[in-house]
């Protein structure tokens, strides 16, 4: 199991869109992929879960992932929100 | 496989497929019928028979926009063992209902998880985030 401290730089946070993006990404590995943001732990392969984080800008979110590909996992989720989600130039 | 048509007053329906279209980003296999307010629903009821009848070997799920409505009453009729009908559907359902979350699982099981997560959309938010501090 893996952990990385990941911090949200898009402007919206974690909204529809984005979470959507997220759990289509997290969708695509076999290992179990989860986000933990205060205190709240949410499967990152459920659009729904995510978004009763309600994380915004700023904040940081744990990825935690276990499983055999849970190193690429952690990596692709790192970059997409590196990427603020594609949304921001 | 599961097919899905949505019947709702108005335009309502329509609107909410293309919001979550919007979100998914990707078109939704998911027939849509508008109760037109001006006619006595004879439409709506032909539209819905005509889906369902092409429905052979498919289960299928109906979205209502509110128990007890029009759109909802002409459903329950079709309700059976491929055929479940699902009112006061929401984004959240509808999301839940498209995304894939969860591997598909029993039909009667999938239905029972979208009622749910419909539910759960509903919140006072202060009560909410109040729970979760």
């Amino acid at each position: 199991m893996i952990e990385k401290k990941q911090q949200i730089f898009n402007k919206l946070g974690l909204h529809a869109r984005a979470a959507a993006k997220l759990s289509h990404l997290a969708n695509m590995f076999s290992a179990d992929i989860y986000l933990i943001f205060n205190e709240d732990k949410v499967n990152a392969k459920s659009l729904l879960g995510i978004l009763t984080l309600a994380a915004s800008v700023g904040n940081e979110i744990i990825l935690q992932a276990a499983g055999a590909d849970e190193k690429e996992a952690i990596q692709a989720i790192g970059d997409l929100f590196d990427r603020k989600f594609d949304e921001e130039i | 496989m599961i097919k899905s048509v949505i019947i709702t007053h108005g335009s309502l329906g329509r609107e909410l497929v293309q919001v979550a279209e919007k979100i998914l980003e990707q078109k939704l296999d998911i027939e849509v019928i508008a109760f037109d307010w001006q006619g006595d629903g004879s439409a709506m009821i032909r539209q819905l028979e005509a889906f369902i009848a092409r429905q052979a070997g498919h289960k299928v799920v109906i979205f209502t926009d509110m128990f007890g409505g029009s759109p909802s009453n002409v459903s329950t009729r079709f309700i059976g063992p491929n055929v479940e009908v699902i009112s006061g559907i929401n984004l959240p359902g509808l999301l839940k209902f498209f995304c894939c979350d969860e591997p598909n699982g029993a039909f009667r099981q999938m239905v029972k998880k979208v009622e749910q997560e419909a539910k759960n959309g509903i919140n006072i938010i202060s009560e909410y985030l109040g729970e979760k501090k």
